[in-house]
């Protein structure tokens, strides 16, 4: 997920780095969370008469929703207001930008 | 129609109906000064806010293919082919914040109302544009039918239709619902779904809510439900020689396989142009921000629906059903249904799905005629269109779309529909280049775009035609060995698509050739603007 985190980090604004480094690093981890299987495909412990991996599974969407939301309000910080114009930095930058 | 339950039947018939009242009525819902504008009968005025929006693509990404299918896959072969669905549904939304937004912005600064519009206006290119349109066109075909299919499954198990061996006669039913379905998406455009929207997603709830609370204490609890279905997933297929299927998969290929399949199908789901549709049809930037924090919420249902699966195999009527049924696992849900509710509640249960399945219908074919008239109709064969025209030619494209559809339904043995979209998930996935990073840089040649997503389209279809089982000879499946590791084909795909590419545009830039103009500006992916949009599509002058 490489991709999304440079893009994340580098595209609206660069006036923000601790912020858009947040946002990047939550999304990164809440995608590998989900994808990487051999952190929750157990059958053990069972929560109630769930085996593991399926329990997992539906936590994480509620956990998910919250980041999500987490993400949404850093980035609000990062967003021009309404109608604003934006900084340079928003497209077209650099090559390799995306490639990697 | 010999043993059809009658209550069941008149609930289904009464909600049908309601929902075709509904479906007529929105043409006058939010009703526009003019609605022979694409921007309002395709994208619903650009109006809708949250709560709309939610239930709108709410409806539109969980579609009754997804209610059948996904359960149906658990069922007959447990976690990876089936369970994944409910992985991917999670890593979507962080996913398409990223970029979801920006395309809104990009779309309402320009007015573009198809996602070709933008591929045109970023890199001034109509052979992109054209690529982009035609892999959503053809995408969304096999997607489209494949609701049918939902509701062909509800009403076999209703025992509704005749006996006929004629295919035609036989789904009789399944003609009057989608032409009713096609004349108010004529009438009313994006409207008509996005309310019935509130019927289909409240009878949605309901059902999962009761299934998941009610089904469990009929059929001996949790701990049996999944026993039930371990132990058939480890059981011995006759046929294959092999288990039916994976419960937890713990070896690495199936757990390669499984994330392949959950990151590469959420990559796919937003540049669907139906998702794209949606999206284009609120209001403001925000609301697509706070949909992505919402939508999640679907999905904890949807890791329910797939639960189903489990539970169909722990009632014993059931697997018996589907068994005498021909084995045909898409039975599997409306036939546990029918066993353990009572009548009523399965008539309501059996709408939902129905429903499920005509408002993304809808949706698809709406967002399949605006491809077909703003970047075939209009770019090749009559660039002057009026505005009037451009409506008028998409709501007669999505009356063809949909009977398209329907031939595709009838006519095309089942199995090869739900390959055809397994094969369409591979093909949408090979715009994400051109889409996405389009949202983000310039950097990328359009020539060396449009070479990789062939080349990404051609080694897709070729590896998905390869995949064979003992069962099927070929387009049996969506996972292929790439170097000894089982993985996604769409993912292979992509990844070879992004790879050409990057080398191509290495090359072309050294080369200098033509770039071709971007009409964006970097400061309109964020914009947000408040007022309007003009009411004519891009750069077309109302004359």
């Amino acid at each position: 997920m490489a991709q999304e985190s440079s893009i994340k980090s580098r595209s609206p604004i660069a006036a923000h780095p601790v912020t858009s480094a947040v946002i990047a690093i939550l999304t990164v981890a809440v995608v590998f969370f989900a994808v990487y299987v051999p952190l929750y495909a157990r059958a053990t412990p069972k929560v109630g008469d769930f085996p593991f991996f399926y329990f997992y599974l539906l936590i994480y969407m509620p956990v998910v929703a919250i980041v999500c939301w987490i993400i949404l309000m850093l980035r609000n910080r990062l967003d021009p207001p309404a109608g604003g114009p934006d900084g340079p930095a928003a497209a077209s930058t650099g090559p390799g930008e995306v490639a990697k | 129609m010999s043993n059809v339950n009658y209550v069941t039947f008149t609930i289904v018939v009464v909600v049908f109906l309601i929902v075709t009242l509904t479906g007529f009525a929105a043409a006058r819902w939010r009703r526009a000064e003019d609605m022979m504008q694409l921007n309002e009968w395709g994208l619903g005025g650009r109006s809708f806010g949250t709560f709309v929006s939610w239930f709108l693509l709410g409806g539109d990404l969980y579609t009754a293919y997804t209610f059948i299918a996904v359960p149906a896959a658990v069922f007959g072969a447990g976690a990876v082919t089936g369970f994944f669905a409910v992985s991917y549904t999670i890593i979507v939304f962080p996913i398409a914040l990223i970029f979801l937004p920006r395309l809104w912005s990009i779309a309402r600064t320009h007015n573009y109302v198809t996602p070709a519009d933008f591929i045109r206006g970023r890199y001034g290119s109509r052979g992109l544009s054209l690529a982009m349109a035609i892999t959503g066109i053809v995408a969304l075909m096999p997607y489209i039918a494949l609701q049918l299919v939902g509701i062909q499954a509800v009403l076999t198990v209703m025992g509704v239709g005749t006996s006929s061996t004629n295919s035609y006669v036989k789904d009789v039913p399944l003609f009057i619902a989608f032409l009713i379905l096609a004349v108010y998406t004529y009438v009313s455009g994006l409207r008509a779904p996005a309310l019935i929207a509130f019927i289909k997603d409240t009878l949605v709830y309901v059902m999962i809510i009761v299934a998941v609370f009610y089904i469990p204490t009929r059929i001996g609890g949790w701990g049996h439900i999944f026993a039930a279905g371990q132990a058939h997933l480890k059981a011995i297929s006759p046929v294959t020689h092999k288990p039916n299927g994976v419960f937890i998969p713990t070896t690495g290929n199936s757990q390669l396989a499984f994330s392949t399949l959950a990151l590469g199908s959420a990559l796919a789901l937003m540049v669907y142009p139906h998702a794209v549709t949606g999206v284009l049809s609120t209001r403001r930037r925000d609301i697509i921000k706070r949909n992505m924090a919402l939508l999640p919420l679907y999905s904890l249902m949807l890791g329910f629906i797939a639960l189903l699966g489990y539970m169909a195999l722990a009632d014993k009527t059931t697997v018996a059903n589907v068994k005498k049924a021909g084995g045909n696992a898409q039975l599997a849900v409306p036939y546990l249904f029918q066993h353990l509710f009572p009548s009523w509640f399965t008539g309501l249960a059996f709408s939902a799905i129905v429903i499920g399945a005509l408002v993304p219908a809808a949706i698809m074919a709406i967002a399949s005629a605006n491809l077909f008239t703003r970047n075939i109709f209009k770019e090749f064969f009559k660039p002057d269109a009026s505005p009037r025209l451009e409506t008028q030619v998409s709501k007669w494209a999505s009356m063809v779309v949909k009977l398209g559809a329907l031939l595709f339904a009838v006519e095309l043995p089942r199995t090869f529909s739900i390959n055809l979209q397994l094969l369409g998930g591979i093909w949408i996935l090979q715009i994400f280049p051109m889409m996405v990073f389009g949202l983000f840089t310039r950097w990328f040649h359009r020539w060396a775009l449009l070479a990789g997503w062939l080349a990404g389209e051609i080694f897709g279809t070729i590896a998905a035609y390869k995949v064979a089982t003992p069962t099927t000879s070929h387009w049996a499946g969506s996972t292929d060995l790439e170097f000894g590791h089982t993985v996604y084909i769409g993912l292979s795909a992509f990844i070879l698509n992004v790879v050409i590419a990057v080398i191509l545009t290495l090359i072309f830039k050294a080369a200098r050739v033509p770039e071709g103009a971007d009409e964006t500006l970097p400061g309109q992916y964020t914009a947000d603007p408040t007022d309007a949009p003009a009411p004519v599509p891009a750069a077309v002058g109302r004359q």
